[in-house]
């Protein structure tokens, strides 16, 4: 294996212009050595020829810093509102692998926000919509779609050996019991929520409290979330998982990420980091 | 005195106009939320100058005070 890796890497290398390999002779490359594109882009980074897709990555990251994100493996909890942008901004920059859970399946009153929902879907699961996304932005991602509900011990097992939690979920009431394991299982957590036109984002390392202590676990009996009252605009959840998404980009090339609570408005565009 | 005060989200119809309230002297945040009409058990995190704090925090004049529901769509 390790020769058969190091002679794409020489093939790689021979093949770049400019520094750089398109995606079709990438593509080649992978297929003659018998291992799929992300394991060919991980080699022309090794080697320091970007993979063409990445090129506008290269202002802002070290080749480095992107093999990183190729190597990482990301948990998504939730394929709707903020997921489905998520799932489409990890991609873009090149997320390597990325397990995303969900046991819902697309209606209608999704479509005014969620990015993986379209008129052509309805009923799929958002799992498999998923999959189906990734497959058309950046087939090079190695997606494990899990159409499940998360309960404790899945959420324990699919924690392990993350390099990151997204927590993308709808509703408070599951969200302290996904930041507890994320605690136990060492692994940081990027959360966000969303209401109307106001959303907030915040980082949580393991063992640090995050937003979700203080906003509970949501109303008990028939009261109504501000999100139900509000509703969910798309540019509210675009808006948090964009911030997610850079923190998320920060937390696995080892940049330091923003401390606090992102705030922020669209009406009065209004944004603030608060100290908790 | 004088704090400037943002309500986000299902709290915004409480927002004072022009986002300032007039309180007494050595009013707290408990306070403020009682002249707006904020009901506390819809507080759920309070800000003061970017930092978060008790409902019982005493506020000085020209404060910049947050109050923030229990917002958790996706």
């Amino acid at each position: 294996m390790s020769e058969r890796i190091s002679q794409l890497e020489s093939a790689i290398h021979a093949a770049a212009c400019d520094g750089r390999i398109p995606e079709q002779v990438l593509r080649e490359l992978a297929a003659a050595a018998g291992v799929d594109l992300l394991v060919a882009q991980r080699a022309a980074c090794r080697v320091g020829v970007w993979p063409a897709r990445y090129a506008r990555n290269a202002r802002q990251l070290s080749i480095q810093e992107q093999l990183a994100l190729l190597e990482s493996h990301v948990l998504l909890v939730g394929l709707g509102g903020l997921g489905g942008w998520l799932l489409e901004l990890l991609a873009r920059l090149g997320v390597g692998s990325i397990t995303g859970v969900d046991a819902d399946r697309f209606e209608e009153s999704n479509l005014n926000r969620q990015l993986l929902g379209n008129a052509g879907n309805l009923g799929q699961s958002k799992a498999e919509a998923a999959a189906a996304r990734l497959a058309v932005v950046n087939p090079a991602i190695q997606l494990t779609a899990v159409p499940r509900f998360m309960d404790e011990a899945l959420c324990a097992r699919l924690l392990r050996g993350m390099d990151l939690a997204l927590d993308a979920l709808g509703g408070l009431d599951c969200r302290l019991s996904l930041q507890q394991a994320a605690a136990r299982a060492g692994v940081p957590l990027v959360s966000a929520g969303i209401a109307g036109l106001t959303g907030w984002v915040a980082v949580v390392l393991p063992g640090q409290p995050g937003p979700v202590q203080w906003l509970g676990a949501g109303p008990t009996g028939s009261a109504a979330t501000p999100e139900e009252e509000l509703g969910n605009l798309a540019p509210t959840a675009a808006a948090a998982a964009s911030l997610q998404a850079a923190e998320a980009l920060k937390l696995l090339t080892g940049r330091p990420p923003a401390s606090g609570m992102f705030l922020f408005d669209l009406m009065d565009g209004d944004i603030q980091r608060i100290r908790l | 005195m004088r704090v400037n005060v943002k309500c986000f989200a299902t709290l915004a119809e409480k927002s004072p106009p022009g986002g300032v309230c007039q309180v007494s002297k050595g009013a707290d945040a408990a306070r403020l939320m009682q002249i707006l009409g904020v009901p506390a058990a819809e507080v759920k995190l309070i800000f003061i100058n970017g930092v978060a704090a008790e409902p019982d925090a005493p506020l000085r004049d020209g404060d910049r005070v947050g109050l923030f529901p229990a917002v958790g769509g996706g």
